[in-house]
């Protein structure tokens, strides 16, 4: 009331008359407001009510921010990224193979065998479909374009190179192998390099949904918002219990339980979710991308061994090849997960390295395809891990996606309704001072 | 958590980058460069034979034959060949790329050719049968072909190789087998009669081979190719115009490409000899020795019929200096 009276005798006096002034008396009508109801106990009682509802606001809001923060993250790894990668590895591995499986062809003679020939067409058409799903979602990374146009651009320029070595060595012309070495060293040095790049990039994009999906800042915004609104919900019922002779208001502890019940399901769910999507990169995806490589390099082999005899006298550099990706293999510890077949590799390989080198071509010729069963053996056990290394992965992140179910509606509903309790339970405080 | 994995694939990339090529990136070249550099033991060759001062007065004379031959299976004890027949079996350096000279046929997985059968004749002469246990065929590359013979890795290299005054410093040679010609081969539906209609265009050959020099003296642009059958994979896709070579590789190339003629007459004489070490000179006669009576028998003929050759460059006479 006094503030009233000195506003006005302040006017009388006549000096609020700039517009500047007038703001401040608007700010002092504020802080007049505020101190009325400071200083009566039914104005306290409002003044928590807004207090309770603002906390209930920033809660709900916090709290769903870091569930849908951790959502988006799994929704895109699970239907965006990870199948994205898996896609560029398919890109990659199938290529690989191709080489491989064409120049073991080549080997056999102007016959070449229909399986190999099959395989080799079976490898075009799996790189191209990984092609198409790659292009579709090219994604934000500025270097994908110019790797995808990369790939799509000289693969067909590859097949073309491939079928000249096939048309040529059919009718016995040294110069399918020309062709053939031509393919080849564009697939090396132009087409895998780019599957590489895209592979590179899918594999960042998902390292960063990892990222995202098991980030500590949402689970910390997270039980900050929850310490926050307990702290207010139980300094309000102190105060209420203090000013009131009743220790307990019923409305105010149920939403109390409420409050508590919603918090812990957050926090479980976004542990839980978090451990699934670990899971999910350890157990899953990372062993898709392991064994891939393992594969890629088992092809890479495969088609060094065989170039070496198709270039034999023309290129010193497949057996050198061949014998940095074995080493590659082994120092990688990825042998040590295809043994017993490894070793077998290794020995048929090194017997037909032998024979060429001691200058029996034709006995080495002739003994190719039994390295090429065992690494088609070795390719496809690696195969079936993949599948199950996919299959993991695909079964934990359908977890961690569920350990988030529901909670997107039930966080705002529910902090709807502790705040519809709170203020129900100070209402009827309120209402005894009217 | 997947950074091994990338590391496997990127090393995986690495290799991929540093190998294989036909066209390649720098990072490959400076690999061939490197790997160039190891093959051709260029200083080695020159501290190897302190004797460099060669005549090269007649530069296709070789040693004179040896006044009787040996019966095969009875070699003189102490000479060269009687260390191969100790042995068991001859070790040739040959080409495996090379239509009717040396080649791996794709339909059979052997190399055959016209230098597979000296290697074969030189067997029998020695061993008295060419069976396929008594030779042993390596496929050289270019580069490997004169180290392998100075370090004693094979008896004998029978792959194409010119004989020149500076190579005969490093080798001896036999007699000439093969006189080859450099010629041009051009598209069937050129108007070209020579190497003169190339004046500033692209014509190729192997990289620092000898045709590569005369391409250029004749005014038109070399391009230098890691083998001569790359030249034939680039006219066909229209890389270059011509390929200037000998004309034993171009007559191969015709054979697979009918599309395809030579024209011009001779640009230089290219004299095919087998390369022996200077140490075995005692192998160098006696090798002399089965060309001598091949060139006196019906093998000349037989052979040039067989392998598609021209049978006045086939087994020409020789000439012998000591």
């Amino acid at each position: 009331m006094w503030v009233t009276d000195t506003e006005l005798s302040l006017e009388g006096i006549g000096i609020a008359a700039a517009p500047a002034p007038e703001r401040s008396s608007r700010a002092g009508l504020a802080i007049g407001w505020l101190r009325e109801r400071l200083t009566t106990t039914p104005g306290r009682l409002v003044l928590t009510s807004v207090l309770l509802v603002v906390g209930a606001v920033c809660f709900g809001l916090l709290a769903t921010g870091a569930e849908q923060s951790r959502e988006r993250a799994v929704r895109s790894a699970r239907t965006g990224t990870e199948p994205l990668l898996v896609e560029a590895v398919n890109l990659y591995t199938s290529l690989s193979d191709a080489n491989a499986t064409v120049a073991t062809g080549l080997l056999a003679g102007g016959l070449e065998p229909p399986a190999k020939r099959a395989r080799y067409t079976h490898d075009l058409l799996v790189a191209s479909r990984a092609l198409t799903a790659l292009t579709s979602e090219s994604g934000t990374s500025a270097r994908a374009p110019a790797a995808l146009g990369t790939v799509a651009n000289q693969l067909p320029v590859y097949s073309g190179l491939v079928e000249t070595a096939r048309a040529n060595n059919r009718q016995g012309f040294p110069i399918g192998a020309a062709y053939l070495r031509q393919a080849a060293g564009m697939l090396t040095t132009s087409i895998l390099p780019a599957a590489d790049q895209l592979y590179e990039t899918e594999a960042e994009r998902l390292q960063s949904d990892y990222r995202t999906g098991t980030a500590s800042a949402s689970l910390a915004a997270l039980i900050a918002a929850i310490v926050g609104a307990v702290g207010l919900l139980a300094l309000a019922q102190l105060y209420l219990a203090r000013i009131s002779r009743r220790i307990l208001n019923v409305p105010m502890v149920l939403a109390t339980v409420a409050l508590i019940a919603v918090s812990a399901w957050s926090v479980i769910g976004l542990l839980s979710e978090q451990n699934a999507l670990g899971s999910a990169q350890r157990n899953g995806s990372d062993s898709v991308e392991l064994l891939s490589a393992a594969n890629v390099l088992i092809s890479r082999a495969q088609g060094d061994l065989s170039l070496a005899l198709v270039n034999r006298g023309t290129d010193v550099t497949d057996p050198q090849d061949f014998a940095a990706v074995m080493r590659t293999l082994q120092t990688s510890g990825l042998a040590g997960r295809l043994e017993p077949g490894f070793i077998t590799y290794r020995t048929t390989a090194n017997r037909i390295e032998n024979l060429e080198n001691s200058g029996a071509l034709g006995p080495a010729i002739q003994a190719a395809p039994a390295a090429s069963t065992v690494s088609d053996r070795l390719s496809a056990q690696l195969v079936t891990e993949i599948a199950a290394g996919q299959e993991r992965f695909t079964r934990s992140a359908a977890d961690a996606s569920s350990a988030l179910g529901g909670l997107a509606l039930a966080i705002p509903l529910i902090t709807v309704l502790v705040a519809a309790l709170a203020l129900l339970g100070l209402r009827q405080r309120i209402n005894e001072y009217r | 958590m997947s950074r091994p994995l990338r590391h496997v694939l990127v090393l995986a990339g690495a290799v991929a980058a540093a190998t294989l090529a036909g066209c390649g990136t720098s990072s490959d070249h400076a690999l061939r460069t490197t790997l160039a550099a190891l093959d051709t033991p260029a200083p080695r060759a020159a501290t190897g034979s302190p004797s460099i001062t060669v005549r090269c007065t007649d530069l296709t004379a070789s040693l004179r034959p040896p006044g009787s031959m040996p019966a095969p299976g009875a070699m003189p004890s102490g000479s060269y060949m009687a260390a191969i027949q100790r042995r068991g079996y001859l070790i040739a350096g040959v080409n495996a790329g090379l239509l009717d000279f040396g080649y791996l046929n794709p339909a059979n997985g052997q190399i055959e050719g016209f230098e597979i059968d000296l290697v074969k004749q030189l067997a029998r002469a020695i061993f008295g049968s060419d069976s396929p246990s008594h030779y042993r065929l390596v496929a050289l590359t270019v580069p490997q072909r004169l180290p392998f013979v100075q370090e004693g890795r094979v008896d004998v290299v029978v792959d194409a190789i010119t004989i020149t005054c500076q190579r005969k410093q490093q080798v001896d040679f036999s007699t000439v087998y093969y006189d080859a010609k450099q010629r041009v081969l051009v598209p069937s539906n050129s108007n070209a009669t020579g190497i003169g209609a190339f004046v500033g265009q692209r014509v190729c050959a192997s990289a620092q081979s000898a045709p590569i020099t005369v391409i250029q003296q004749h005014g038109a642009t070399p391009v230098g190719a890691p083998q001569a059958i790359d030249c034939l994979v680039d006219m066909q896709e229209g890389r270059v115009e011509a390929i200037s070579t000998d004309d034993s590789i171009l007559l191969g190339f015709k054979a697979q490409d009918p599309n395809t003629k030579l024209v011009g007459p001779s640009l230089a004489d290219v004299p095919y000899g087998m390369a022996i070490s200077r140490a075995h000179p005692d192998f160098v006669r006696f090798a002399n020795g089965v060309l001598a009576r091949l060139r006196a028998g019906d093998a000349r003929q037989r052979l040039s019929d067989r392998w598609h050759l021209v049978p006045t460059d086939t087994l020409p006479p020789a000439h012998y200096d000591g």
